[in-house]
C-alpha cells in the first residue's frame, strides 16, 4: 500500500499530510509539519507529554495511526494562544510556577483545557484525576493544580 | 515503521472479509494502546495491520436483558453509562483519562495481565463475548475465551465483535491495588458479585487478575462462600483458599510472593464491602 494522503483540522487550519502506513499523529506533527510541542516521551502512552486532543478529547498522539483522524479536529499546544495573547491558563501556569523544566507543560496545559471545556470548575480531587496519566517530575504537581485552581476560580478558563 | 498496509475497515463484514483474506498475518488493532507501543519500540513488526475504529463497532445497546457493548466501545463511554456501576468502576481503574479515551472494551481482552483490569469485571459479572468471522457467528462465556498467556479461543478468521453483559442480580464490589493510586498496573484486582438468599450467599462470582496467565475466576472460593453467611471465619477460609487457586508472577511492580499475599487481603477486603 502506497503513501496516502490524509486531511484533518489542525488547530483551526485544514491540514493535508501524505503519511506511510500506520504513521503517528505524533510523528506527522513534529516531524513533517514542524509542531514540536508535542513531545515525544516514552512513546508507550505512558507518560503524556504527547497528548494533543481531538474533537476537543485527550488522546496520545504516540499511539494514534493519523489515518485514524481523517477528517477530525486537532488541537495542540500551538493552537491554545489566540492572536498572541496567552491562554488564561497559560498565564495561570505562568504564575503559579507551574513550569520548571517545561517538558510535560503542552500535554498538561491540553488536559487542563479539556477539563475546564467540560467542566469549568473542577474540584481539586476532579483536577487530579483528569491529570493523573501526565506525568511531571520537576514540580510535584501542586502549582499545576492550583493553576488549574486559579484558572476555573477566574471563571475564564471556559471556551477559548 | 515497517507496515506495510494499514486497513481501516468501514463494517463488521468488512473487516471479517479482511481477516478471512489476509488470515494471521493481518494485526487487529482497535484503541491502539496495547499495539502502538510494541510497534513503537520495534517489538512488534507487523506488515498488515487492520483498525477497528471505523468498523461501526462502537456502540452500546440492549439485547435479551443484556447490556451489549461493541467491541471498540471505549473505557471513556464505560465511564459514563451508568447502567451497571460495576464497570464504570472497572473503567475507572484503567489508565488515565487519554488511555480511557481510546481504549477498548474489546481491546482489554487481550491485555496480558497485569492490564486487563476491566476484562476482570466482565468475567465477575458472567459476560459473553460474540466472536464473528466470515462464515458465521457464535456466543461464548467470557470465562472460556482466555485459553492462556495471550492465547484466546478465538479461531482463525474470527473477531470479537461484541461483548454482552446480563444485568447484575447480586451485590458488586471492585479493588484494585497498585503501588500507586492512579494510572497504575496491578499488585491484584479482585471483582465479586454475590447473590445472597436471606442472609448465606446463594451464588458467587470471584474472579481475579494480574495474578495469573489471565483474568481468571477463582471457581474453589466461589464453591467455599457458596451457602454460607461471609463471616469473619468464612472470609478467612475463602481468602485463603483464593491464594492457592492464584499462579501470580513477579515483574517489575510486585513479586509472586507479595501478589499472592496479597490476593488474600484484597479478596476479604473485597467481600468485607459486601458483608456489611
Amino acid at each position: 500500500m502506497p503513501a496516502k494522503i490524509v486531511n484533518f483540522t489542525l488547530n483551526g487550519r485544514l491540514t493535508e499530510v501524505m503519511v506511510k502506513p500506520l504513521m503517528t499523529l505524533q510523528t506527522v506533527l513534529r516531524a513533517q509539519l514542524g509542531y514540536t510541542a508535542t513531545k515525544a516521551g516514552c512513546r508507550q502512552g505512558g507518560c503524556g507529554s504527547c497528548t494533543v486532543l481531538v474533537n476537543g478529547q485527550p488522546m496520545m498522539s504516540c499511539l494514534l495511526p493519523v489515518e485514524d483522524i481523517e477528517d477530525q479536529e486537532v488541537m495542540t499546544l500551538e493552537g491554545l494562544a489566540q492572536d498572541g495573547e496567552l491562554h488564561p491558563l497559560q498565564k495561570a501556569f505562568f504564575e503559579k510556577f507551574a513550569i520548571q523544566c517545561g517538558y510535560c507543560t503542552p500535554g498538561m496545559l491540553l488536559v487542563s483545557k479539556a477539563l475546564l471545556d467540560q467542566t469549568p470548575h473542577p474540584s481539586r480531587d476532579e483536577i487530579v484525576a483528569a491529570l493523573t496519566a501526565n506525568y511531571c517530575r520537576c514540580t510535584g504537581y501542586e502549582p499545576i493544580i492550583q493553576a488549574v485552581l486559579a484558572t476555573a476560580q477566574r471563571n475564564n478558563g471556559h471556551g477559548k | 515503521m515497517t507496515a506495510k498496509a494499514y486497513y481501516q475497515p468501514q463494517s463488521l463484514d468488512e473487516a471479517t472479509g479482511l481477516l478471512a483474506e489476509h488470515g494471521l498475518s493481518l494485526l487487529v488493532m482497535a484503541g491502539g494502546t496495547l499495539a502502538m507501543p510494541l510497534i513503537n519500540e520495534g517489538i512488534s513488526l507487523p506488515e498488515k495491520v487492520m483498525g477497528l475504529r471505523r468498523a461501526g463497532l462502537n456502540y452500546l445497546g440492549k439485547s435479551n436483558g443484556n447490556l451489549a457493548i461493541g467491541a471498540t466501545t471505549t473505557l471513556t463511554q464505560m465511564l459514563a453509562q451508568q447502567e451497571i456501576p460495576l464497570l464504570q468502576e472497572a473503567a475507572r481503574n484503567v489508565g488515565g483519562w487519554a488511555i480511557r479515551n481510546m481504549g477498548t472494551v474489546g481491546g482489554n481482552l487481550f491485555a496480558p495481565p497485569p492490564a486487563g483490569d476491566f476484562a476482570v469485571a466482565l468475567l465477575a459479572l458472567d459476560a459473553q463475548v460474540k466472536l464473528v468471522s466470515k462464515s458465521g457467528a457464535r456466543i461464548i462465556p467470557l470465562s472460556d475465551f482466555y485459553t492462556g498467556f495471550m492465547a484466546t479461543a478465538l479461531m482463525p478468521g474470527e473477531l470479537v465483535a461484541e461483548i454482552l453483559v446480563p444485568e447484575p442480580k447480586g451485590i458488586t464490589a471492585y479493588l484494585k491495588y497498585g503501588r500507586r493510586h492512579a494510572n497504575t498496573p496491578a499488585v491484584v484486582t479482585v471483582a465479586v458479585h454475590i447473590q445472597f438468599e436471606g442472609e448465606r450467599v446463594n451464588d458467587a462470582r470471584l474472579a481475579l487478575n494480574a495474578v495469573g496467565s489471565h483474568p481468571f475466576r477463582a471457581r474453589k472460593a466461589e464453591q467455599a462462600m457458596t451457602g454460607s453467611r461471609l463471616d469473619p471465619k468464612t472470609l478467612e477460609s475463602v481468602a485463603s483458599i483464593a491464594m492457592e487457586e492464584s499462579d501470580p508472577f513477579t515483574d517489575a511492580v510486585a513479586s509472586e510472593w507479595y501478589r499472592r499475599k496479597m490476593v488474600g487481603i484484597f479478596v476479604r477486603r473485597a467481600l468485607q464491602q459486601i458483608a456489611v
